[in-house]
This record gives structure tokens, sequence and C-alpha cells, in this order.
């Protein structure tokens, strides 16, 4: 396997009011194409902002960060957002569907970031919805379904335009047990079968074992790193 | 807790949290303060209007003019038959026994507006001494009074003010005769400072008038009666005329701008409703944002009612805020404004915007109703919260 | 053009605030549509003035009359096509208030110097023919209900009779038309012999004359040439362009665009600070939305763009209502003949200038809701929701 993110030296500190407050002083980290990683830890450890810059949604004030062989920390804003345009799904904890838009319409949103036609979108947009099973739910509101049926929702969202690297922050943390292994199983799925590298927050350890590996962050370290079989 | 410290203690929540909702409220403000001004703006135009013909005409004073001739312009009353008509009864003498009255001409002459640099009519009253003594508050105010017999002319203040041409001191050429302006007169603000005042005789050379006039005007031994008058012209087949107290007359006449109250109220309801869609707006976010609040006082047990009256409060609050302003706005650029314009005589009447307490209160009747709508329907809304629904808004 | 259903979507997501926003704005552009055609009606009677017609008017003021020797006098004037007199009459009919613009005219040379107004030959030779003759315009006919062959009476509020009545009795023969759909038709004219005779007093003279120029380029030379002519005489005269002369009769009775300008500023003031304040809150409320979008990598322009291009939608859907009511409004005014009215017409200068406003009040309601959409910062935007 080769390296699809490399982080090296990476730094992020913020000034809140009088005080500076730091999170990784120097974090270094690589994943590998094809992995899929979750990420644990206690609140403020980090989580949240490692995963928004391996997004290139925050900036890290110092190092770089690498991503198939391109570096993207000092890219900018409109670069970045062609870049996650390309490269990247997003799934949030929230699902964070547009309300006033059916279920095709928001998996459609990414590729209108693409030069395909209506009628390619469409049938991208079914592909993506028949691949999380709600092919039959197309022209349903969010407001219409249930948390697990938004979420995946949102997964096909993410993965419509057929990124390499899929990032879910909490992706279950608002979904019952069941909900959320159906969820798992889904990402775990689109790991294997699609090879789509996937990082993932989370508190739960039992979604962490749906995972290739796990790393665990305390005040901005690594203090753990078990591999799943 | 009782209904009324119930909806008081809402009310005093909604109103301390406005600021939290700053520019949606000012935006309603704003809206019901503007309709309000444009209103009042107007009426205050017409209602000056009409204050200043309404105060022109005096109740002890008679006008005679030809019948159907409408204004002094169009009428025309010759010698004779003034001569006739000032034997009637009921004329006030003076104290050799003879009969007050004043034979008028009223020619219009070209002056330049100020305001549009353009040619507008302006009257020319031929008047004797007699008819000084007709008008209240006549004073000569700048200047002297005009020699009988000369080619002197007084000016209206009026005149003075919106007019180009008439200044005190000037030469001022009406065909072939040169006139020099040598006072300045006023009436107290009535239409007769929008006059030019010379020597009647003259005036009936200048303008080929040989020995005709266009009104006479009679002081009355009783005031408001002119029967005396009226049935002596009526039983005389020579006299084909009309003859009224001068306030009738001009009150009448003050109506012409009665369009511009039409006018006005038409726009300003039209814009109100511009206005009250903007209200909802606020009301229906403000009740949104609150939705929280309201299901907290209705868990804790205060009644609908009490939702329904905050809210409504805070509504009719902003638009009266909205109109008082507006009333404000309005008083501060328009009442006192000067300007002309073509009255009913087909000449330029100098009026005064004119606000008064009545006009306030037909803006604030506006802003209240705009207030009392726009808040109904939102507050309704917030009556019918349910209280768990509320609830989970604000999760 | 692929984000349109997207900002269609956001645009309608909460139809009583659009309903209320498009309302208000809706108000707006009647008011502006309806006022504006008003004042261009207005000005019509400005701009349909004849270039090459001069109005020569007694100098001390144009009510003031004329002697009818000076007609013949200024026939002889070069460069002139055509010279006609008018009187005003001071009609009524039947109530006092009822006034008529009527004017007493020589029929020989009126129709030279006033060609604007058509007839067909037949009325123009029944009048011609007919020495109690009238003709009237279509609108003031529609106003009196009169039609060809009626006989009338018509009251003066000037002028008596010899006999001492005020009424003249007319036949109608002919009602004219206007060249231009705003030509003025609510004036009436009949014979100037037929006045001249009959009433009592200031007999042979004139109020007015018109004349027709070769060329309004040589309407400077002609003005000259009759006013020279009169001039040092009891009656001297002044002539202007009929333009000039219609402008400031209009000006006569204040500054009306001022009047109405104001008014259509204040009702878009009005829906400035409505709709801007709306979209303020449209737009802070999809904070949440906003941030998932640039998450999902749409540029902070093409959010930018979004947002502009809602407020832009929802100014020209509601203008276009607005201007749809207003050509309802001009239709229903046109058709009221109880009241003398100017013929209202929605002109494309009105429509495209009102287009242009709706896309300045489109951009101006939506800049700094698409400021800060634009500077919105992913991160903020996503803790915030």
């Amino acid at each position: 396997m080769t390296a699809l993110f490399d982080l090296k030296d990476v730094a992020k500190s913020f000034v809140k009011g009088k005080e500076k407050i730091t999170i990784f002083e120097k974090l270094n980290m690589t994943i590998e194409d094809g992995d899929f990683v979750a990420i644990m830890g206690p609140s403020g450890s980090g989580k949240t902002t490692l995963l928004n810059m391996l997004g290139g949604v925050d900036q890290p004030t110092g190092g770089e960060v690498w991503f198939d062989a391109e570096r993207v920390d000092s890219l900018s804003e409109g670069q970045l957002a062609k870049w996650r345009a390309n490269n990247v799904g997003f799934i949030f904890q929230f699902y964070n569907l547009m309300p006033m838009l059916n279920a095709a319409r928001n998996v459609e949103l990414p590729l209108l970031l693409t030069k395909l036609n209506g009628k390619q979108r469409k049938k991208n947009v079914e592909t993506a919805l028949s691949l999380v099973e709600l092919a039959d739910r197309a022209k349903h509101m969010p407001n219409e379904m249930s948390g697990g049926q938004q979420q995946r929702v949102a997964i096909a969202r993410a993965i419509v335009s057929d990124p390499k690297l899929l990032l879910c922050d909490e992706p279950t943390g608002d979904l019952d047990r069941a909900t959320a292994d159906e969820i798992l199983k889904t990402l775990q799925l689109l790991n294997r079968e699609f090879n789509k590298t996937i990082v993932m927050v989370t508190h739960d350890p039992a979604a962490a074992k749906y995972a290739k590996r796990t790393i665990h962050l305390d005040k901005g370290e690594f203090v753990e790193e078990e591999l799943v079989a | 807790m009782g209904l009324f410290s119930q909806i008081w203690t809402v009310v005093v929540m909604n109103v301390r949290s406005l600021p939290q909702r700053l520019w949606m409220s000012l935006a309603a403000v704003l809206a019901v303060s503007v309709v309000v001004a444009v209103l009042l703006s107007f009426l205050a135009m017409s209602n000056g209007f009409a204050s200043t013909l309404g105060g022109t005409g005096s109740d002890s004073v008679a006008i005679v003019t030809r019948s159907g001739s409408q204004s002094e312009l169009n009428s025309v009353i010759g010698r004779d038959s003034v001569n006739i008509v000032s034997t009637a009864p009921g004329i006030a003498q003076d104290e050799n026994g003879q009969p007050i009255y004043s034979a008028e001409l009223y020619v219009v002459v070209d002056g330049i507006k100020k305001s549009s640099g353009t040619e507008v009519n302006i009257p020319m009253r031929g008047i004797s001494p007699e008819g000084f003594a007709l008008r209240d508050r006549v004073d000569v105010v700048a200047g002297r009074m005009f020699e009988p017999g000369t080619n002197e002319i007084l000016v209206g203040q009026g005149v003075i003010d919106q007019f180009a041409g008439f200044d005190l001191g000037q030469e001022v050429t009406f065909g072939k005769t040169r006139w020099s302006v040598v006072g300045v007169f006023s009436t107290g603000g009535t239409a007769f400072e929008s006059e030019l005042w010379a020597d009647a005789r003259l005036v009936q050379d200048l303008f080929n008038r040989g020995n005709s006039f266009q009104t006479m005007r009679i002081r009355l031994s009783e005031p408001g009666n002119v029967e005396g008058i009226s049935e002596l012209i009526e039983n005389d087949p020579r006299l084909i005329l009309d003859v009224d107290t001068e306030s009738d007359y001009f009150s009448s006449q003050g109506e012409a701008l009665q369009g511009i109250v039409f006018f006005g109220w038409g726009v300003s309801i039209i814009m109100g409703l511009g206005a009250l869609a903007g209200a909802l707006n606020t009301m229906y976010t403000s009740v949104a944002s609150r939705a929280g609040e309201i299901a907290t006082l209705r868990a804790i047990g205060f009644s609908n009612v009490s939702a329904f009256f905050g809210t409504l409060a805070e509504s009719v609050v902003l638009s009266i805020i909205g109109g008082v302003i507006g009333a404000l706005v309005s008083y501060t650029f328009m009442d006192g404004l000067t300007t002309a314009t073509m009255g009913p005589g087909f000449t330029q009447v100098v009026f005064t915007f004119e606000m008064s307490p009545e006009l306030f209160k037909n803006g604030i009747q506006l802003a209240l109703i705009i207030g009392l709508v726009g808040g109904f329907f939102p507050a309704w809304r917030a009556a019918r919260l349910p209280v768990v629904t509320a609830f989970r808004k604000v999760a | 053009m692929k984000d349109f259903f997207l900002v269609f979507k956001n645009l309608t997501r909460k139809p009583l605030r659009l309903f209320l926003t498009m309302f208000a704005t809706f108000v707006a552009f009647l008011i502006y549509g309806t006022l504006t055609t008003f004042q261009v009606a207005i000005d019509s009677g400005v701009e349909l003035s004849a270039d090459d017609r001069l109005i020569a008017v007694n100098k001390i003021n144009f009510t003031q009359p004329l002697p009818i020797s000076y007609v013949n006098r200024v026939k002889g004037v070069e460069n002139i096509t055509g010279v006609t007199h008018l009187n005003w009459f001071g009609g009524y009919y039947q109530d006092p208030q009822n006034v008529i613009v009527m004017f007493a005219v020589d029929e020989g040379s009126f129709l030279d110097v006033y060609n604007e107004l058509i007839m067909t030959d037949e009325e123009i030779s029944n009048w011609m023919q007919n020495r109690q003759g009238l003709i009237a315009g279509e609108a003031i006919a529609a106003r009196l209900g009169w039609s060809v062959g009626d006989r009338v009476p018509v009251n003066s509020n000037i002028f008596t009779q010899s006999n001492g009545s005020s009424a003249w009795e007319f036949d109608i023969v002919g009602i004219y038309s206007g060249e231009d759909a705003q030509t003025d038709t609510n004036s009436v004219y009949f014979h100037y012999d037929y006045f001249n005779e009959t009433q009592s007093f200031g007999q042979d003279y004139i109020g007015f004359m018109g004349i027709r120029t070769a060329d309004p380029q040589l309407n400077e030379s002609v003005i000259k040439a009759v006013d020279d002519m009169f001039a040092n005489t009891p009656f001297e005269t002044e002539t202007v362009p009929e333009k000039a002369f219609n402008q400031a009769f209009i000006e006569q009775i204040g500054n009306l665009s001022l009047i109405l300008g104001s008014v259509v500023f204040a009702a878009f003031f009005i829906i400035l600070v409505i709709v801007g304040n709306s979209m303020v809150l449209a737009i802070r409320e999809r904070t949440g939305e906003i941030g998932v979008l640039k998450t999902l990598g749409f540029k902070s322009e093409r959010i930018f763009m979004m947002v502009l291009a809602e407020s832009l939608l929802l100014a020209l859907m509601s203008g276009a209502l607005g201007l749809l009511a207003t050509s309802a409004v001009v239709d229903l005014i046109n058709g009221i003949t109880a009241i003398q009215l100017p013929v209202l017409i929605l002109k494309q200068e009105i429509i495209l200038e009102a287009i242009a406003i709706m896309v300045a009040l489109g951009l101006i309601t939506g800049i700094i809701p698409a400021v800060n959409a634009l500077r919105l910062n992913i991160i903020t935007a996503l803790s915030r929701q």
C-alpha cells in the first residue's frame, strides 16, 4: 500500500481571548491508501480538528500535509474547495442534509461541481442511492426519513462523486445501536469492496471495531495504536 | 397569578428582549414610519391649502359675483349693477350713512415662480381704500400704501416669498404701463397674500375694463346674513348675480385639493399593506425566536392568552414607535413648508403645509392598524404553539 | 445554471415569508408602475407637442386677450405655414363642476395647424358647413356620452349671450381621435364666428394664436418677427414653442414629478429595508447549510452568487407581478370615463426602467447576506448549527 496522507510535524494552535491554546505541537502520521482508521479520544483531544485538517476545511499552523504526493496545506481556499470536491466525501454526525431538497437532490449536490450533464448526474445518483439501499426513497424529503436513512443518504452524497477518501465525524453518534451497525457495515463495505480510504472520528469503541486500526488521541499525542484483525 | 399580571409579565419580557431582534424590529418600525410620514405629508399639504383659503374669507363680508362664474377671474359686474346692489338692506353703513362696500377687479399677470423658474399666473387685484377696510388683519409690513391714481402696486407677502420680479422698489411692466412696487402687505397668511394690489381705476384702464368690475365686497350689518342682498338680486331681473359670505365662498374653493387627500390616503394604504407584510414578517420571526420562552412560560402555567397578548403588544409598540417617528419626521420637514399651486381661481395660491393634532391622530391610527393586524396572526400562532414542539425547537 | 434548482428551493423553503416579502416588493412596483405611467402621461402633453408649433399669447398673461386683427398680420411673417386663433370658452356641461376644455376656433385654419386631430372627411365637411357644429375628442365624448348627431347645450362660466343666457346650443358633428394614443382628446372645438356674434362683450378679441412654422429650426426667427411686430402696442405678444408653453402650464400646478418621485422613493425605501432584512435573516438561518456546501467543495464565490441570485430572483418575480398588476390597473383607469384622466400607457421605457430597478434592488438586498455567506468560515458555520 502507498501513503495517501502524510502528515509531517503538523502543529495546530489558536488564540482564544488572551490565551494561546495548542492542540498539536508535532503530529506525524501516515494513512495508507485503502485504510480504514478510527480516531478516538476524549473531548478536546483534537479529533475533530485533525479530521478538519485532513479534509482541508481547517489549516494547520505549522508542518505539512501531503495527500497523494501533493501538498495540500498551502493551497488557497478556492483550490482546497476544488480538491475536496474531487477527493473527499464528508459524513457528519447530524447528517447535514439540505432540508428543502429530496434525497436524490441531496445526493446530486457534489455532482453540481463536476462537468456531468443532467442525465449522467441522475444515473450516478441512482447508483449511489442503490448502493446504500435507498433507491426507493429517492423522492423523499429528509424530514420524512429516519435518522439511519438520512445518514445513508448522506453516505450516498459522500460517495456519489467517487472520491478516494471518506471523512466521517461521529457518523453514528446520533443513532441507535442497530442502525449504527448498519451504517458501519456500509462503511466497511465501501472500504473493502470499493477501496475507499476512510477516516472516522468516534467516541464509540464498538464503532471503532469496524475500522482496520484505531488511533487514540490525548492532548494532541497518539497514545496508542491498535490494529484490528 | 391573574391574567393581567400574566400578560404584563409577558409584555415586559418581550419588550425587554427587543434589542436581541434589533434589526428586524427596526425594519418594521422604519417601514411604518415611512408610511405615516407619506400620509401626513399629503394631509398636511391639503390641510394647509384648505386652511389658507378657508381662513381667507370673512363671515361679515359678502361677495357678489356674476352668476355661474365660479371664480373671481370669470366674474363681471357693471358699475350700474354695483350701484343697485349697494342699496340692498343688510349692508353696514359708515358714519356718513354710506354703505360700506368695495368694487374690485381681478386680472392675471405673469410672474416667475422661484422654485421652477417658469412663468405662472399671479392675480392682480384692482382695489380701493374701502377694500382695505374690508380685510381683517390687513397690514402694510414694508414700504408704504399705494397712492390712489398712480401706477403703484402693493405686493402680498406670499408673492415676495415664492415669485421673482416683485421686490420692493422694483419696476414692473404690464403691457405698455410701468408700475413700481411701493409696499408689501400681509393679511395674516390668507390667500390675499398671493396677490398684487393696485388702484382699481388704473387697472380698469390698463385692462380695458371700461367701468366694469369683477366682484363686489360688502360689509354686512349682521355677520353671516346675506338675505337682504340675495332678495334684492332675485327680484331684479337686471341682476344675474350670486351672493355668498366671503368665508363660504373661499371654503368651497379650499376643497380643490381634496383630491390630494384621496391620493394621499390611497397611496399610504397601499404602502401600508407593504409595511404590514414587513410587520408580519418581523412578528413571525419574533415568535419563532421566542418559541422556547413561550413554551417555558406555558409549561410553568402561563395561559396562551398571555402569549397572544404579549406578542400583539410587541407589534403594537413597534408600530406606534414607527408612527410617532413618521409623524415627527413629517412635522419637522413638512409643517411650515411654503409652496404655491394653481388655485381654483386659475391663479397661484401660496400656502403653507400645516400639521394638526387631528392629522397626527390619523397617522397614529394608521400605525396602530398596521400594528394590530401585523401582530394578530403571529400572536395567534404564539398562542397555539404546542408546549412540546416549542421545547423541541429550542433543542 | 445548474444551481438554479438549489436557488429556487432555497427561496421557496419558507412559503409564508416568501409570500410576505414578495407582497411588499409587489406593492412597491405597483406603486412605481402606476405613478410612473401617470407621470409619463402628464409629460406626454409636453412630449407630444409639435416642435414646429408656436403659441402667441398676450405678454401680460395668457388669460389676457389679443385683437383679432393680429392673425392677418402674423400670416405675413416669413417661414410660417399656418396661423389659427383660439378662445378659451370656460365651458361646462349641465353642472358647473363638469368643466369642459373648450375653445372657439377659426375652422378654416384650425385643422391645418392642429393636424394631429383625426376625423373623416365627411365629419370635417359637416363641421365646416354647420355654424353651430362642434367637434369633440374621443375621451370627452365618452365622458359626456356625446355622439355625432346630438344637439347639446353648453354653458360658459365666462361669457353670456347677448340675450343674457349663458347656454349655447351646439350640434355635435364630429368626434376626433388622436394621431398618438396619448394625444389629448379631452378638448372640444367650435366656430369662432358663432361665438363672436352671439356673446355679449369683448367682441373681436381672441385668446391666443397657434402658429405653424416651416421648420422647427426657424422657430427662433419667427418668434422674434412676431413679437417685434407687436412691440410697443397696447397688446404686446409673447410667442413661445408649444412645448415650453405646455411645460410651464404643468409647472403652475407644482412640482408633480417631485411629489410622485418622493412617493415612489419612499415605497422603494420601505421594501429595501424589509427585503434586505429578511434576506439577511434567511441566510443567517442557513449558516450550517452553507458550511456543509463549502465542505462539499462549493467555492465561496459560487455560494456568494447563489445568494445574490436568490435575492435577484425574488426581486424579479415580485417586480414582474407588480408590473402585471400595473397593466391591469392601467386598463382599469383607462376604462374610467366619469372623470377626466390622461390616457395611461405602460410604455416599454417604464418596463425597462422597472427591470433595472428590480436588478438593483435584488443586488442591494442580496449583497450583505451574500458577503456574509462568502466570508463564512466552515468551522464556525458547522459549530454554530
